[in-house]
């Protein structure tokens, strides 16, 4: 059976509501990048039902092509939290003002 | 001999000047004193060789062109004639007794180059005012000897009050100045040209309303270098210099520059009988102006400086009543006895270990070198116009100008020439009864007499008391001999009738024993000076400095005040510091919106995001709706 296109988007979007959520109430480094992962998947999910929906293959291999640089960016901003931790001891996102006017 | 040698008369001095202003504290002492001193003696030397040029129409010499743009042509040009020779003749030769006194004088300061070439470059300026051809070198002049005047004035500057008088004199002579070059400006629109002998030539054809107003400015521009009475508070400040600067330049040479200016155009100057008037009344006022106040006066070269202001108005009147011969014979005369006041007077300071106040003086007679109080006397007796002297002669035969002039207007000058002369001769008894008379009173220790400061007094003592033959009036058995040198040049012929003649020099005979009485009644024994409103009044010039201070300087610094603080620094510093102030507030708001914090960006954008994407939505729902 399908599942009906409408479906696949409305779960989507509150995926992507979920994680902006976390992105912008919670404090801790770790956790933002977490909601930046659940969004960035929402949106290849909507990749996802948009191919199967339009009987195209771009979206899968967008959608693939997301999941790799979602590593690559994970791999980046997990040595950066590393590098933070060493600095100040720290994860939450305010304590790093150094760039304040 | 070529004319172009001339110009070696200004141009040594001028050399000697430059060498001293490079090279002066580099060479030895002696060898910048020499050249100061050669300096202004070779050109009296050459003055005297290059007599014969000036007979007859004298000689021009073109140095040459200065300026040439379509029909203005000035060349750099002399002219010795008859009226330029004496006067030259006079300026190198009292220069040069000067500098020697001035190598005595200041053989213990330290900064003898700047003073040297300082005096030698005034010599030159001074020349070049005598023996200009056009106005325009004499306008150079005319600066020059204000620039030399004002360095040296303010010789010892580190003293506040020397640099205070220097700048006053050069700003006073200053505002003369300017009318001075604004008359040329006018001679030359008028007549197109700027040669002097030319403007003489066409004086005639000027009409008569201009040649009053330029007139009236040249005589304006000659009372500020003259000291005569609207710009004359300057000279008494200006004894502030050294006293060679004193004798030099404010007694015998620059101050006579305005009589010597207005002899220069007479020719001009003649024709409006109004000026003649004013320049009289100028002069007779000034001249009575000085001798009350330097009655009054306590610092013995003020007494000098109000009595030259004095002699300088009988110029005036001289030139006013029409006889220039009169007046360059008192200008010749006077610049040798008030040279040799004034260095006697530097002798006398001395003397009294630096003391300038009469009243603590007293007894010098026989403090110092004997001849000393017969120099000075000599000086005295020709400033009182005590009979026979040169400037007995000379102040006569310009009341005698005065009282044979055609208009009756001029026998109230005379009245005041009178009384002039019978006050002049008071305050120079009293001056010399207070300084030689009695016990000395002061305190100071006398400095030692370089023979420098004293034998070059004896030649000024001799051609003042014998100045007279210069120009010995004809009832006495002379010759007149300056008269006749100027020939067409000398002015109204002064012709009386042998015996107001001599009534008039007795007189002046009566007159000059007045004063003289007069002092000795009051001075012979000392007293201690009166002090009132009348000695306070007369001391302080008649309070001519505070009178200015009120009508001009006042008013100025408060215009200046207003336009510093009032318009530059309120209005337009004000205006440009309130955009400054709100361009760093609307800067330091906008900093605040950076705050550094992460959470703060993506809320942010993510606010950023909803807007853009409701913005979108209804776009969709508005191209729907179509």
């Amino acid at each position: 059976m399908m599942i009906p296109f409408g479906h696949a988007l409305a779960f989507a979007a509150v995926l992507f509501v979920l994680g902006l959520t976390c992105v912008l109430l919670r404090r801790q480094i770790l956790m933002i990048l977490i909601g930046v992962e659940i969004m960035l998947n929402a949106a290849s999910l909507v990749f996802v039902a948009a191919s199967a929906y339009w009987q195209q293959v771009d979206g899968q291999i967008f959608s693939i092509m997301l999941m790799a640089i979602t590593a690559a960016e994970v791999a980046v901003a997990l040595a950066m939290v590393v590098y933070l931790w060493r600095r100040k001891r720290t994860l939450i996102a305010d304590d790093f003002n150094g760039m304040r006017g | 001999m070529n004319e172009s040698l001339l110009f070696l008369i200004p141009l040594m001095p001028l050399f000697c000047a430059v060498i001293n202003m490079l090279f002066g504290m580099r060479l030895p002492r002696l060898f910048a004193e020499v050249m100061a001193v050669i300096g202004v003696a070779s050109a009296f030397v050459l003055t005297v060789l290059f007599w014969g040029y000036a007979e007859g129409e004298g000689t021009r010499a073109v140095l040459f062109t200065w300026l040439n743009s379509g029909t203005v042509d000035v060349s750099f040009a002399l002219n010795f004639d008859r009226l330029a020779a004496p006067m030259t003749l006079m300026v190198t030769g009292v220069a040069t007794l000067i500098h020697l006194y001035a190598v005595g004088y200041m053989h213990k300061e330290d900064d003898y180059a700047r003073f040297f070439s300082l005096l030698n470059l005034f010599v030159f300026a001074m020349l070049a005012i005598v023996l200009a051809d056009n106005m325009l070198v004499l306008f150079l002049g005319w600066e020059g000897v204000g620039l030399c005047s004002y360095g040296l004035i303010g010789f010892w500057y580190r003293k506040l009050e020397n640099a205070k008088a220097g700048t006053k004199a050069f700003l006073v002579t200053r505002v003369g100045d300017v009318f001075l070059g604004i008359a040329l400006l006018w001679l030359f629109a008028v007549t197109g040209t700027l040669s002097i002998s030319e403007i003489n030539a066409q004086a005639t054809s000027i009409s008569s309303g201009v040649v009053l107003a330029v007139s009236l400015l040249l005589l304006l521009g000659a009372c500020g270098k003259s000291a005569q009475l609207p710009l004359m508070t300057w000279l008494a400040d200006a004894m502030a210099g050294p006293t060679p600067v004193s004798a030099l330049i404010h007694a015998a040479t620059m101050v006579t520059a305005g009589v010597y200016l207005l002899c220069r155009l007479f020719p001009l100057v003649s024709l409006s009988p109004v000026a003649m008037m004013a320049i009289t009344a100028i002069g007779a006022l000034t001249a009575i102006y000085a001798a009350t106040c330097a009655m009054a006066q306590r610092e013995i070269k003020r007494v000098l400086a109000y009595s030259t202001m004095s002699q300088v108005g009988y110029m005036f009147m001289a030139v006013g009543a029409g006889t220039v011969a009169g007046a360059m014979f008192h200008l010749l005369t006077h610049a040798f006895f008030k040279a040799l006041l004034f260095m006697t007077a530097g002798c006398i300071i001395h003397l009294a270990g630096d003391e300038n106040d009469i009243f603590k003086m007293g007894g010098l007679r026989r403090r110092g070198p004997v001849e000393l109080f017969w120099i000075f006397l000599a000086g005295a007796v020709c400033l009182a116009g005590l009979p026979l002297t040169g400037g007995f002669f000379s102040k006569d035969g310009i009341l005698l100008a005065l009282f044979t002039h055609p208009d009756p207007t001029y026998k109230i000058f005379w009245l005041i020439g009178v009384v002039t002369a019978l006050l002049t001769a008071f305050y120079t008894f009293r001056l010399v009864y207070l300084v030689f008379a009695g016990e000395y009173r002061g305190t100071g220790h006398p400095h030692s007499l370089p023979l420098l400061m004293r034998w070059p007094l004896w030649p000024l003592a001799l051609l003042g008391l014998l100045g007279g033959l210069f120009n010995l009036p004809a009832f006495v058995g002379g010759g007149e001999t300056l008269h006749h040198w100027y020939d067409d040049l000398a002015g109204r012929a002064v012709t009386a009738s042998h015996e107001v003649e001599w009534m008039l020099v007795g007189l002046a005979v009566a007159i000059a024993a007045l004063g003289w009485f007069a002092a000795h009644r009051r001075y012979r024994i000392y007293q201690a000076p009166t002090e009132n409103a009348v000695t306070r009044f007369l001391l302080n010039g008649w309070y001519a400095d505070a009178l200015v201070d009120r009508l001009f300087v006042r008013p100025f610094t408060a215009m200046a005040r207003f336009c510093s603080s009032g318009c530059d620094r309120s209005l337009f510093d004000g205006t440009l510091s309130i955009l400054a102030k709100m361009a760093s507030g609307w800067g330091s708001l906008l900093t605040q919106m950076t705050t550094g914090r992460l959470t703060t960006y993506l809320s942010t954008f993510a606010w950023g995001f909803l807007i853009l994407l409701g913005w979108f939505l209804l776009k969709l729902v508005d191209g729907g709706g179509h």
